[in-house]
């Protein structure tokens, strides 16, 4: 196993940490976070530089690129804490076109635009704090012209900024992966409540499905009783979704870990850096182990995905409990450490453990996954079947 | 980054993987006479490091004239992790094999390695590492243990203390002061002591686990007689070897350290249904969830152990292996505490039944990993102020 980013990889690391540095310094993401900022250059260069063509295929217009290399930015973006359309485009909305409609002219379609930048995405998928897509209530109802939703989704990415929202529903009367349907509708034509984020770079709404009825050609896949295929692409696609945040809650945690120990470095007490004394000196180690433990699984991960390896479902589950653990202790740390100084608004590092939080908590956090993993180790029933034994 | 290695290092996997079959020490003969101190060689293990010497398996990355083949480092883990995986020793003695031996080769004249180093690598010697002292732990440049030249030899007088394997050893690789007014780093030699020498007395410390089988020593040194011949390197230079000593232990440490906890949290997890069954659904979510973090630090340590061997493999440097010592010992030691935890009124029988693997004995023994070769504490000095770049 070699974990260590070939020649290619640095340099693509490197040109879109540099990249990033031009397009959204601090004083863009202070603007996005006083309600003043306008993504639309971040964006737009990022599309000048075929970003989000990165890991679509050939044959749809993309560079063809592996899941390492999205990583690779979804790290970036977490250190720059930037904003933008990027992460739910191409780790979450392509991903899911591409998994669950499979060889569908509308799959085709949407990717081919996303790969040449004329379409931002996001997918609504889950529901008052579920994350996985068997959890999904939901419902799709066929009519006369085509499907109608009805159910309510939470904290979409973007949803209120997106071209296309792709949402999960299912047939009515089915229950778990059982059932499952995929329906791309316009962002414009749901409607969408912004909720009060802790990190306005990334946006996130509710969205109530309150009937709205997708046509025939807007289906990317539609719900069957008794097909779980959906599901599992879903799942796939899930996969991809969070070890990209997983990454972005690691790259913001690396880049606190890097301020502190630089703050502590040179800011003086006691007529000497605060960073002499081995209390300090211990919890910056453990950071570095933290942020360390984290990105080795992420990378990890990564690769089980960009392989297809039969671990990626634990390594991914592995990669965000272990993001998620480490911004605990790097927030944590990272502010206490700053002192005084870090309790300010005008201080940048607030963008960063903000980020760190909310890419931490999206597509689930730690005690999610470290639940997940406890099932599927064999250590203990999943809830649904507790429940089953119990009745 | 990919997830295998090349053919070619597959190919060699399966060379290894056949010698290892048709000659391996079966689980019978090592079972019917268990190594009992860290410098103490059953026969079979004799036999066993001689076979790995002739055919070029015991150090693979050595030439074949020093038990080796030219293996290149990715070839050396995937020998590494082959025979963890066949539950075989490499060796007996770990401390004679991984560092005197080495350093012996690497500072020692030609009679040396062929009075010491190679009888190591030949099994018919072992070795202990003369370095801790009752005030020199930690701060091993401290140490007092006196070498003072007289003629054509030395005359040592002093103590060492956690001495694995004295007890056991043929001869010590031992560290002390040859110049009482230099500043400390700069008067201490290494001298090469046969364990029979008059004036050496060895007292076992018992320890809180198997005290019927002690591993650690006090080494008592008065007025003991070594011929000058047997200085190792240069006079005063031995600080030198000191770290090259420990970079050697380090450099064999992480690997060992991940596969001791793979094998160990696949045991856990194998045992979990069965003890966790016991529990109430709340007791068990709270027990599994413990068991799920040290699956995930199991993982975590092999990817950095990995990743941070890849960026060396590649003749970069890799921070992250400066971490390794300290996560893998205490990510062992809250695995075994959690596995002791798990069996029948945890934590007050030694193990659920006599015959078991008892996981309360392993997790004491697990401080020998957190507190030995830099502990911890030290470990995260280190990381802070070589790694991270803070002021001492």
């Amino acid at each position: 196993m070699d974990l260590e980013l070939s020649e290619e990889e640095s340099e693509l690391r490197d040109n879109v940490r540099a990249v990033l540095a031009g397009i959204c310094p601090p004083a863009v993401v202070r603007a996005v976070f006083e309600g003043k900022g306008d993504v639309a250059p971040v964006w737009a260069k990022m599309v000048e530089l075929s970003w989000p063509a990165l890991a679509i295929d050939e044959e749809h217009g993309g560079l063809g690129l592996g899941f390492v290399e999205l990583g690779l930015v979804a790290e970036e973006l977490g250190r720059a804490v930037a904003p933008g359309p990027f992460l739910a485009t191409a780790t979450q909305f392509a991903p899911a076109v591409r998994e669950v409609g499979a060889g569908s002219p509308l799959a085709a379609d949407l990717l081919g635009r996303v790969a040449a930048g004329q379409v931002t995405g996001t997918v609504a998928l889950a529901e008052a704090g579920r994350w996985e897509p068997a959890a999904v209530a939901a419902t799709a109802t066929e009519t006369d012209v085509g499907w109608a939703l009805t159910g309510a989704k939470a904290a979409v990415l973007d949803a209120a900024e997106a071209d296309e929202v792709l949402i999960v529903a299912r047939a009515a009367g089915t229950a778990g992966p059982d059932g499952l349907g995929a329906f791309v509708v316009s962002g414009g034509d749901l409607a969408v409540t912004p909720r009060t984020v802790v990190d306005p770079t990334m946006p996130l709404a509710d969205v109530v499905l309150d009937g709205v009825v997708v046509p025939p050609e807007r289906v990317l896949a539609a719900p069957g009783a008794g097909d779980a295929r959906v599901a599992e692409a879903l799942e796939r696609a899930s996969q991809e979704a969070t070890v990209a945040l997983a990454l972005v809650a690691a790259g913001a945690c690396r880049a606190i870990f890097e301020r502190t120990v630089e703050y502590a470095k040179v800011r003086e007490q006691y007529g000497r850096p605060i960073g002499s004394f081995q209390a300090l000196k211990h919890r910056m180690a453990d950071m570095f182990l933290a942020v360390e433990r984290a990105t080795a699984l992420c990378y990890f991960a990564a690769l089980a995905i960009a392989e297809d390896d039969p671990r990626r479902a634990e390594a991914t589950a592995m990669a965000k409990a272990a993001a998620g653990e480490c911004q605990r202790l790097v927030v944590r740390d990272g502010l206490q450490l700053h002192g005084g100084i870090g309790m300010t608004w005008e201080n940048d590092l607030h963008f960063l453990l903000k980020r760190a939080l909310a890419a931490g908590a999206l597509y689930g956090d730690d005690v999610h996954h470290r639940a997940r993993l406890a099932h599927t180790l064999g250590l203990v029933a999943r809830d649904d079947e507790l429940e089953e034994a119990r009745a | 980054m990919r997830l295998t290695f090349g053919d070619e290092v597959e190919a060699f996997r399966q060379e290894f993987l056949a010698w290892l079959a048709e000659n391996r020490p079966s689980e019978e003969e090592m079972a019917a006479d268990p190594a009992v101190s860290s410098a103490h060689i059953p026969d079979w293990a004799r036999r066993w490091t001689r076979r790995q010497f002739d055919a070029g398996w015991l150090v693979p990355g050595w030439p074949p004239e020093r038990g080796g083949r030219n293996a290149g480092p990715v070839e050396t883990l995937v020998y590494q992790e082959e025979l963890t995986k066949a539950g075989v020793p490499r060796t007996t003695n770990p401390q004679g094999l991984g560092i005197v031996a080495p350093s012996i080769l690497d500072y020692g004249r030609e009679d040396q390695i062929r009075g010491y180093a190679l009888p190591i690598l030949h099994g018919e010697k072992s070795a202990c590492l003369g370095m801790s002292e009752p005030d020199a732990g930690s701060d091993l440049a401290s140490l007092k243990t006196r070498a003072v030249l007289d003629g054509d030899h030395f005359v040592i007088n002093g103590q060492k203390v956690w001495t694995s394997g004295a007890n056991y050893a043929d001869f010590c690789f031992l560290f002390c002061r040859t110049d009482p007014d230099a500043p400390k780093h700069k008067g201490i030699s290494v001298v090469l002591v046969d364990m029979d020498t008059p004036g050496i007395t060895v007292r076992p410390l018992a320890e809180i686990v198997k005290p019927e089988h002690p591993d650690l020593n006090e080494v008592f040194f008065e007025d003991v007689v070594v011929p000058k011949e047997n200085l190792v390197g240069q006079m005063n230079n031995g600080w030198a070897m000191a770290n090259g000593s420990l970079a050697h232990e380090r450099g064999m440490v992480w690997l060992s350290g991940v596969l001791g906890l793979e094998d160990e949290i696949d045991k856990v997890l194998a045992e979990a249904p069965d003890k966790l069954a016991r529990l109430t659904p709340t007791e068990r979510a709270v027990v599994a969830d413990g068991l799920v973090q040290s699956a995930i630090d199991v993982a975590a340590a092999r990817c950095l152990g990995y990743r941070g061997f890849a960026k060396l493999v590649r003749g970069g440097s890799a921070p992250e292996q400066a971490l390794m010592k300290a996560f893998t010992s205490e990510s062992r030691q809250r695995l075994a505490l959690r596995a002791a935890e798990m069996g029948a009124d945890h934590l007050v029988d030694l193990a659920p039944t006599p015959t078991e693997h008892s996981w309360l004995e392993a997790y004491f023994v697990t401080f020998g990993g957190t507190i030995s070769a830099g502990s911890s504490e030290i470990q995260r000095n280190i990381i802070a102020e070589k790694v991270l770049g803070l002021p001492r």
